[in-house]
Protein backbone atom coordinates (compact mmCIF):
# COMPACT_ATOMS: atom_id res chain seq x y z
CA UNK A 1 0.00 0.00 0.00
CA UNK A 2 1.63 3.45 -1.16
CA UNK A 3 1.60 6.55 0.39
CA UNK A 4 0.09 7.97 -2.69
CA UNK A 5 -3.29 6.23 -2.17
CA UNK A 6 -4.18 7.38 1.09
CA UNK A 7 -2.73 11.43 1.08
CA UNK A 8 -4.51 14.34 0.76
CA UNK A 9 -3.09 16.90 -2.09
CA UNK A 10 -5.42 19.85 -0.64
CA UNK A 11 -2.79 21.56 1.95
CA UNK A 12 -4.08 24.69 3.76
CA UNK A 13 -0.52 27.19 4.06
CA UNK A 14 0.46 30.01 6.28
CA UNK A 15 2.99 32.35 6.00
CA UNK A 16 5.83 32.14 8.92
CA UNK A 17 4.99 36.20 9.70
CA UNK A 18 1.53 35.48 10.74
CA UNK A 19 0.14 35.41 14.32
CA UNK A 20 -0.58 32.29 16.17
CA UNK A 21 -3.96 33.65 16.63
CA UNK A 22 -5.03 34.54 13.11
CA UNK A 23 -3.51 30.43 12.51
CA UNK A 24 -5.90 29.47 14.96
CA UNK A 25 -8.53 31.44 13.77
CA UNK A 26 -7.95 29.97 10.38
CA UNK A 27 -7.57 26.39 11.25
CA UNK A 28 -11.42 27.04 12.86
CA UNK A 29 -13.04 28.39 9.76
CA UNK A 30 -11.94 25.35 8.20
CA UNK A 31 -12.12 23.19 10.67
CA UNK A 32 -8.60 21.60 10.07
CA UNK A 33 -6.08 20.02 12.69
CA UNK A 34 -2.76 21.71 10.53
CA UNK A 35 -1.33 24.32 8.27
CA UNK A 36 1.70 24.08 6.66
CA UNK A 37 4.26 27.26 6.62
CA UNK A 38 5.33 28.07 3.52
CA UNK A 39 7.53 30.97 2.69
CA UNK A 40 8.39 32.37 -0.81
CA UNK A 41 7.24 28.42 -2.18
CA UNK A 42 9.86 27.14 0.79
CA UNK A 43 7.72 24.77 3.18
CA UNK A 44 9.41 26.21 6.79
CA UNK A 45 7.72 23.58 8.56
CA UNK A 46 4.14 22.95 10.15
CA UNK A 47 1.82 24.30 12.52
CA UNK A 48 -0.66 21.89 14.14
CA UNK A 49 -3.61 22.24 16.70
CA UNK A 50 -1.04 20.98 19.39
CA UNK A 51 1.66 24.01 18.20
CA UNK A 52 -1.73 26.68 18.58
CA UNK A 53 -2.11 25.50 22.06
CA UNK A 54 1.23 25.31 23.45
CA UNK A 55 1.91 28.75 22.20
CA UNK A 56 0.93 32.44 23.12
CA UNK A 57 -0.81 34.09 20.22
CA UNK A 58 0.59 37.16 20.01
CA UNK A 59 4.00 35.06 19.09
CA UNK A 60 4.60 34.99 15.18
CA UNK A 61 3.95 31.23 13.47
CA UNK A 62 7.45 31.41 12.93
CA UNK A 63 8.02 30.47 16.68
CA UNK A 64 5.04 28.03 17.14
CA UNK A 65 5.30 25.68 14.37
CA UNK A 66 7.21 22.56 14.21
CA UNK A 67 10.18 23.17 11.96
CA UNK A 68 11.93 19.83 11.51
CA UNK A 69 9.49 18.46 9.32
CA UNK A 70 9.29 14.43 9.17
CA UNK A 71 8.57 13.58 5.44
CA UNK A 72 7.72 10.51 2.70
CA UNK A 73 7.30 10.29 -0.52
CA UNK A 74 4.25 9.20 -2.08
CA UNK A 75 5.54 6.17 -3.29
CA UNK A 76 6.75 4.95 -0.49
CA UNK A 77 5.06 2.07 2.11
CA UNK A 78 2.24 3.05 4.79
CA UNK A 79 3.82 0.88 6.50
CA UNK A 80 6.94 3.30 6.76
CA UNK A 81 4.76 6.10 7.62
CA UNK A 82 3.14 4.01 10.55
CA UNK A 83 6.23 3.55 12.54
CA UNK A 84 7.39 7.52 11.79
CA UNK A 85 4.33 8.78 13.26
CA UNK A 86 4.93 5.89 16.49
CA UNK A 87 8.90 7.04 16.41
CA UNK A 88 8.13 10.85 16.42
CA UNK A 89 4.73 11.10 18.09
CA UNK A 90 3.20 13.01 15.64
CA UNK A 91 -0.46 12.98 13.47
CA UNK A 92 0.92 13.92 10.17
CA UNK A 93 3.57 13.76 8.02
CA UNK A 94 4.22 15.99 5.18
CA UNK A 95 4.47 14.20 1.41
CA UNK A 96 7.29 15.64 -0.76
CA UNK A 97 8.59 14.30 -3.77
CA UNK A 98 11.98 16.39 -5.41
CA UNK A 99 11.71 18.97 -2.56
CA UNK A 100 8.37 19.54 -3.93
CA UNK A 101 5.04 19.50 -1.63
CA UNK A 102 2.89 16.62 -2.57
CA UNK A 103 0.45 17.00 0.32
CA UNK A 104 -0.18 15.52 3.22
CA UNK A 105 -1.28 12.12 5.00
CA UNK A 106 -2.63 11.75 8.86
CA UNK A 107 -2.28 9.46 11.36
CA UNK A 108 -6.28 8.78 11.39
CA UNK A 109 -5.85 8.16 7.56
CA UNK A 110 -3.15 5.47 8.02
CA UNK A 111 -4.57 3.94 10.80
CA UNK A 112 -7.83 3.55 9.01
CA UNK A 113 -6.40 1.86 6.26
CA UNK A 114 -3.77 -0.39 8.30
CA UNK A 115 -6.88 -1.61 9.98
CA UNK A 116 -7.78 -3.11 6.75
CA UNK A 117 -4.77 -5.14 7.19
CA UNK A 118 -6.17 -6.23 10.50
CA UNK A 119 -6.49 -9.89 10.78
CA UNK A 120 -10.38 -10.05 12.23
CA UNK A 121 -10.13 -13.33 14.10
CA UNK A 122 -6.90 -12.21 16.20
CA UNK A 123 -6.91 -8.61 15.99
CA UNK A 124 -2.57 -8.94 14.57
CA UNK A 125 -1.71 -8.03 11.33
CA UNK A 126 -1.71 -9.78 8.60
CA UNK A 127 1.37 -10.67 6.19
CA UNK A 128 1.71 -7.93 4.28
CA UNK A 129 2.58 -6.41 7.89
CA UNK A 130 5.63 -8.77 8.46
CA UNK A 131 6.84 -8.34 4.84
CA UNK A 132 7.55 -4.86 5.16
CA UNK A 133 9.20 -5.17 8.52
CA UNK A 134 11.42 -8.14 6.91
CA UNK A 135 12.44 -6.12 4.06
CA UNK A 136 13.13 -2.87 6.11
CA UNK A 137 15.36 -4.46 8.14
CA UNK A 138 17.50 -6.31 5.54
CA UNK A 139 17.66 -3.23 3.78
CA UNK A 140 18.94 -1.53 7.13
CA UNK A 141 21.29 -4.61 7.21
CA UNK A 142 20.06 -5.01 11.23
CA UNK A 143 19.94 -8.94 11.92
CA UNK A 144 16.82 -10.26 13.16
CA UNK A 145 15.45 -13.47 14.29
CA UNK A 146 13.12 -15.19 12.51
CA UNK A 147 10.17 -17.77 14.16
CA UNK A 148 7.66 -19.39 11.81
CA UNK A 149 4.84 -20.93 14.74
CA UNK A 150 2.87 -23.80 12.59
CA UNK A 151 -0.09 -25.91 14.72
CA UNK A 152 0.29 -29.60 14.00
CA UNK A 153 -2.13 -31.13 12.52
CA UNK A 154 -4.50 -28.15 12.02
CA UNK A 155 -6.85 -29.71 9.29
CA UNK A 156 -7.73 -32.61 11.41
CA UNK A 157 -8.45 -30.79 14.64
CA UNK A 158 -11.04 -29.00 12.24
CA UNK A 159 -12.42 -31.99 10.87
CA UNK A 160 -12.52 -33.69 14.63
CA UNK A 161 -13.71 -30.90 16.48
CA UNK A 162 -15.17 -28.48 13.68
CA UNK A 163 -14.23 -25.59 12.81
CA UNK A 164 -15.33 -23.08 15.86
CA UNK A 165 -13.15 -25.21 18.13
CA UNK A 166 -10.45 -24.30 15.45
CA UNK A 167 -10.95 -20.74 15.87
CA UNK A 168 -10.71 -20.72 19.38
CA UNK A 169 -6.90 -22.78 18.96
CA UNK A 170 -6.32 -20.23 16.52
CA UNK A 171 -7.40 -17.37 18.92
CA UNK A 172 -5.77 -19.10 22.06
CA UNK A 173 -2.47 -19.52 20.00
CA UNK A 174 -2.61 -15.82 19.41
CA UNK A 175 -2.93 -14.69 22.60
CA UNK A 176 -0.27 -16.66 23.82
CA UNK A 177 2.05 -15.54 21.12
CA UNK A 178 0.72 -11.30 21.65
CA UNK A 179 1.36 -11.82 25.44
CA UNK A 180 4.87 -13.05 25.12
CA UNK A 181 6.64 -10.39 22.63
CA UNK A 182 7.19 -7.01 23.61
CA UNK A 183 5.66 -3.78 21.77
CA UNK A 184 9.39 -2.45 21.41
CA UNK A 185 11.47 -4.96 19.56
CA UNK A 186 9.24 -7.77 18.26
CA UNK A 187 6.72 -8.16 15.56
CA UNK A 188 3.93 -10.59 15.50
CA UNK A 189 1.43 -11.06 12.55
CA UNK A 190 -0.92 -14.06 11.46
CA UNK A 191 0.88 -15.27 8.41
CA UNK A 192 -2.01 -17.52 7.03
CA UNK A 193 -4.50 -19.53 8.30
CA UNK A 194 -2.70 -21.50 11.22
CA UNK A 195 0.66 -20.29 10.56
CA UNK A 196 2.41 -17.14 12.72
CA UNK A 197 5.78 -15.15 12.42
CA UNK A 198 7.22 -13.63 14.79
CA UNK A 199 10.09 -10.98 13.93
CA UNK A 200 12.18 -10.14 16.61
CA UNK A 201 15.07 -7.78 17.28
CA UNK A 202 16.09 -9.45 21.05
CA UNK A 203 18.88 -10.90 22.28
CA UNK A 204 19.43 -14.47 21.58
CA UNK A 205 18.53 -15.31 25.97
CA UNK A 206 14.68 -13.71 25.58
CA UNK A 207 14.48 -15.65 21.96
CA UNK A 208 15.46 -18.84 23.82
CA UNK A 209 12.92 -18.09 26.39
CA UNK A 210 10.20 -17.74 23.30
CA UNK A 211 11.13 -20.55 22.34
CA UNK A 212 10.53 -22.30 24.96
CA UNK A 213 6.94 -20.02 25.89
CA UNK A 214 5.69 -20.99 22.23
CA UNK A 215 6.20 -24.59 22.31
CA UNK A 216 4.62 -25.16 26.14
CA UNK A 217 2.47 -27.78 26.47
CA UNK A 218 -1.58 -26.65 25.39
CA UNK A 219 -4.29 -28.32 25.86
CA UNK A 220 -7.88 -26.98 24.88
CA UNK A 221 -11.26 -28.46 25.57
CA UNK A 222 -9.10 -31.68 26.72
CA UNK A 223 -7.48 -31.47 23.12
CA UNK A 224 -3.72 -31.44 23.22
CA UNK A 225 -2.47 -28.96 20.81
CA UNK A 226 0.83 -29.06 19.25
CA UNK A 227 3.22 -26.64 17.46
CA UNK A 228 5.50 -26.70 14.79
CA UNK A 229 8.25 -23.77 14.70
CA UNK A 230 10.69 -23.00 12.17
CA UNK A 231 13.49 -20.66 13.72
CA UNK A 232 16.57 -18.92 12.38
CA UNK A 233 18.31 -16.31 13.66
CA UNK A 234 19.65 -13.75 11.67
CA UNK A 235 23.06 -12.71 13.31
CA UNK A 236 24.37 -16.50 12.84
CA UNK A 237 22.71 -17.34 9.41
CA UNK A 238 25.90 -17.05 6.52
CA UNK A 239 24.76 -14.57 4.10
CA UNK A 240 21.93 -13.46 6.05
CA UNK A 241 21.85 -10.31 3.79
CA UNK A 242 21.97 -11.42 0.38
CA UNK A 243 18.40 -13.14 1.27
CA UNK A 244 15.73 -11.94 0.40
CA UNK A 245 12.67 -11.80 3.03
CA UNK A 246 10.92 -14.40 0.62
CA UNK A 247 13.68 -16.44 0.71
CA UNK A 248 13.96 -16.64 4.31
CA UNK A 249 10.58 -17.12 5.06
CA UNK A 250 10.42 -20.26 2.97
CA UNK A 251 13.67 -21.38 4.87
CA UNK A 252 12.02 -20.79 8.20
CA UNK A 253 8.44 -22.17 6.80
CA UNK A 254 10.46 -25.38 6.00
CA UNK A 255 12.07 -26.03 9.24
CA UNK A 256 8.71 -25.93 10.71
CA UNK A 257 7.19 -28.31 8.18
CA UNK A 258 10.41 -30.74 8.70
CA UNK A 259 9.80 -30.77 12.73
CA UNK A 260 5.54 -31.38 11.29
CA UNK A 261 7.48 -34.78 9.62
CA UNK A 262 9.63 -36.26 11.82
CA UNK A 263 6.74 -36.92 14.94
CA UNK A 264 8.50 -37.90 17.81
CA UNK A 265 7.50 -36.80 21.27
CA UNK A 266 10.65 -34.90 21.98
CA UNK A 267 11.37 -31.58 24.16
CA UNK A 268 12.20 -28.26 22.19
CA UNK A 269 15.47 -28.69 23.96
CA UNK A 270 16.17 -31.73 21.19
CA UNK A 271 15.33 -29.27 18.72
CA UNK A 272 17.34 -26.56 20.17
CA UNK A 273 20.36 -28.64 20.74
CA UNK A 274 20.49 -29.67 17.24
CA UNK A 275 20.62 -26.07 16.03
CA UNK A 276 23.13 -24.83 18.20
CA UNK A 277 25.10 -28.00 16.54
CA UNK A 278 24.23 -26.64 13.67
CA UNK A 279 23.03 -29.43 12.09
CA UNK A 280 20.34 -27.71 10.33
CA UNK A 281 21.58 -26.02 7.61
CA UNK A 282 19.26 -23.91 6.47
CA UNK A 283 21.28 -22.00 3.74
CA UNK A 284 22.23 -25.14 2.03
CA UNK A 285 21.66 -24.91 -1.70
CA UNK A 286 20.00 -27.83 -1.83
CA UNK A 287 16.31 -28.57 -3.24
CA UNK A 288 13.48 -28.66 -0.73
CA UNK A 289 12.87 -32.18 -1.13
CA UNK A 290 16.93 -32.82 -0.61
CA UNK A 291 16.75 -30.69 2.07
CA UNK A 292 13.32 -32.41 3.26
CA UNK A 293 15.17 -35.61 3.32
CA UNK A 294 18.34 -34.56 5.03
CA UNK A 295 16.52 -33.05 7.47
CA UNK A 296 14.61 -36.23 8.80
CA UNK A 297 17.63 -38.55 8.18
CA UNK A 298 19.64 -35.94 11.02
CA UNK A 299 16.58 -36.42 13.04
CA UNK A 300 15.47 -33.16 13.15
CA UNK A 301 12.69 -33.48 16.29
CA UNK A 302 9.19 -32.34 15.59
CA UNK A 303 7.96 -29.53 18.46
CA UNK A 304 5.63 -32.13 20.15
CA UNK A 305 3.48 -30.59 23.01
CA UNK B 1 -28.43 69.91 35.80
CA UNK B 2 -26.97 71.20 38.92
CA UNK B 3 -24.41 68.79 39.20
CA UNK B 4 -23.16 69.66 35.70
CA UNK B 5 -22.79 73.23 36.85
CA UNK B 6 -21.08 72.45 39.71
CA UNK B 7 -18.48 70.59 37.87
CA UNK B 8 -15.81 70.50 35.17
CA UNK B 9 -14.12 68.15 33.50
CA UNK B 10 -10.77 68.61 33.00
CA UNK B 11 -7.66 66.92 31.61
CA UNK B 12 -4.07 67.39 32.20
CA UNK B 13 -1.48 66.25 29.46
CA UNK B 14 2.36 65.22 30.84
CA UNK B 15 4.47 64.83 27.26
CA UNK B 16 8.00 63.44 27.36
CA UNK B 17 10.34 62.96 24.35
CA UNK B 18 13.28 60.80 24.25
CA UNK B 19 15.18 59.60 21.25
CA UNK B 20 14.42 56.40 20.08
CA UNK B 21 16.94 53.54 20.30
CA UNK B 22 17.36 51.31 17.15
CA UNK B 23 16.90 48.41 17.90
CA UNK B 24 14.76 49.22 20.49
CA UNK B 25 16.87 47.18 22.68
CA UNK B 26 20.25 47.19 23.97
CA UNK B 27 22.83 44.65 24.44
CA UNK B 28 20.48 41.75 25.37
CA UNK B 29 16.98 40.13 25.55
CA UNK B 30 16.27 37.39 27.80
CA UNK B 31 12.90 35.29 26.19
CA UNK B 32 10.82 33.38 28.23
CA UNK B 33 9.01 30.17 27.02
CA UNK B 34 5.74 31.38 26.49
CA UNK B 35 6.35 35.05 26.03
CA UNK B 36 4.11 36.82 23.78
CA UNK B 37 7.47 37.57 21.83
CA UNK B 38 9.25 34.36 20.56
CA UNK B 39 12.59 33.78 19.56
CA UNK B 40 12.31 33.83 15.69
CA UNK B 41 10.24 37.33 15.99
CA UNK B 42 13.27 38.73 18.10
CA UNK B 43 15.63 37.29 16.01
CA UNK B 44 13.68 39.33 12.64
CA UNK B 45 13.02 42.17 14.36
CA UNK B 46 16.39 42.82 15.13
CA UNK B 47 18.00 41.61 11.88
CA UNK B 48 15.31 43.98 9.94
CA UNK B 49 16.60 47.08 12.43
CA UNK B 50 20.11 46.02 13.17
CA UNK B 51 21.58 43.82 10.47
CA UNK B 52 24.17 40.98 11.11
CA UNK B 53 24.63 42.94 14.65
CA UNK B 54 23.02 40.42 16.86
CA UNK B 55 22.65 36.41 17.33
CA UNK B 56 20.10 33.91 18.32
CA UNK B 57 21.20 31.94 21.15
CA UNK B 58 18.35 29.02 22.04
CA UNK B 59 19.23 27.31 25.26
CA UNK B 60 17.56 24.41 27.04
CA UNK B 61 15.59 25.52 29.97
CA UNK B 62 12.68 24.81 32.07
CA UNK B 63 11.94 28.96 31.63
CA UNK B 64 13.95 30.30 29.42
CA UNK B 65 13.76 29.77 25.84
CA UNK B 66 16.74 32.29 23.87
CA UNK B 67 19.21 34.85 24.70
CA UNK B 68 19.12 37.90 21.89
CA UNK B 69 23.14 38.78 22.13
CA UNK B 70 24.89 41.62 20.41
CA UNK B 71 27.66 40.25 18.14
CA UNK B 72 30.46 42.55 19.52
CA UNK B 73 30.21 40.86 23.19
CA UNK B 74 30.86 37.48 21.80
CA UNK B 75 33.82 38.61 20.19
CA UNK B 76 35.20 40.31 23.52
CA UNK B 77 34.27 37.47 26.00
CA UNK B 78 33.45 33.80 25.32
CA UNK B 79 29.68 32.97 24.20
CA UNK B 80 29.66 29.85 26.92
CA UNK B 81 31.18 32.46 29.82
CA UNK B 82 28.81 35.23 28.90
CA UNK B 83 25.82 32.69 28.83
CA UNK B 84 26.70 31.33 32.39
CA UNK B 85 26.56 34.42 33.90
CA UNK B 86 23.66 35.89 32.17
CA UNK B 87 21.51 32.56 32.80
CA UNK B 88 22.92 32.27 36.72
CA UNK B 89 21.04 35.87 37.05
CA UNK B 90 18.25 36.15 34.71
CA UNK B 91 16.78 32.89 35.99
CA UNK B 92 16.07 34.10 39.39
CA UNK B 93 13.82 36.98 38.31
CA UNK B 94 12.36 35.72 34.92
CA UNK B 95 9.25 34.00 34.59
CA UNK B 96 8.27 31.83 31.44
CA UNK B 97 5.85 34.33 29.72
CA UNK B 98 8.47 37.54 29.83
CA UNK B 99 10.85 39.32 28.07
CA UNK B 100 14.12 40.59 30.04
CA UNK B 101 16.06 43.65 28.03
CA UNK B 102 19.90 43.69 29.51
CA UNK B 103 22.64 46.27 29.21
CA UNK B 104 25.69 44.43 29.42
CA UNK B 105 28.96 46.05 29.48
CA UNK B 106 32.56 44.73 29.25
CA UNK B 107 35.17 46.58 30.60
CA UNK B 108 38.91 45.37 29.94
CA UNK B 109 41.44 46.22 32.85
CA UNK B 110 44.89 45.71 31.80
CA UNK B 111 48.05 46.31 33.89
CA UNK B 112 51.53 45.28 32.81
CA UNK B 113 54.58 45.70 33.47
CA UNK B 114 57.71 46.68 31.65
CA UNK B 115 61.16 46.90 31.75
CA UNK B 116 63.06 50.58 31.92
CA UNK B 117 65.65 51.66 30.33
Amino acid sequence: MKISEIMTTSVHTISSWKSVSSAAEQMNERKIGSLLVVDHNEVMGILTSRDVRSAHPNRIVADAMTPSLITVTPDQDIWHAYHLLKAHQIERILVMEDSQMKGLVTREEIMRKLSESLDAHTGLYRAPYIRYIGEELLKQRKPFHLIFVDINDFGRINKEHGHPFGDDVIRALSTRLVNLVHEKDDFLCRYAGDEFVIISLADEERIDEYLKQITKPMVLDDVPISVAVGYLNGRKEPEFFSHSLKELLRKVSLMSSLNKQYKKERSWGDLYDLRRQEEIDISSKESEDEQQGEGVRKGIPNIYL
Amino acid sequence: MSDRNRYSRKAALSLRISEFEVPPMQDLLIVGRKAPIGPEAVRRMAEALSPEQFSLIKIDHPRIEAVLMRNSLMQMLDKDVLMNIILEEAQNMISDSMVLRSELKIAISVEREVDLP
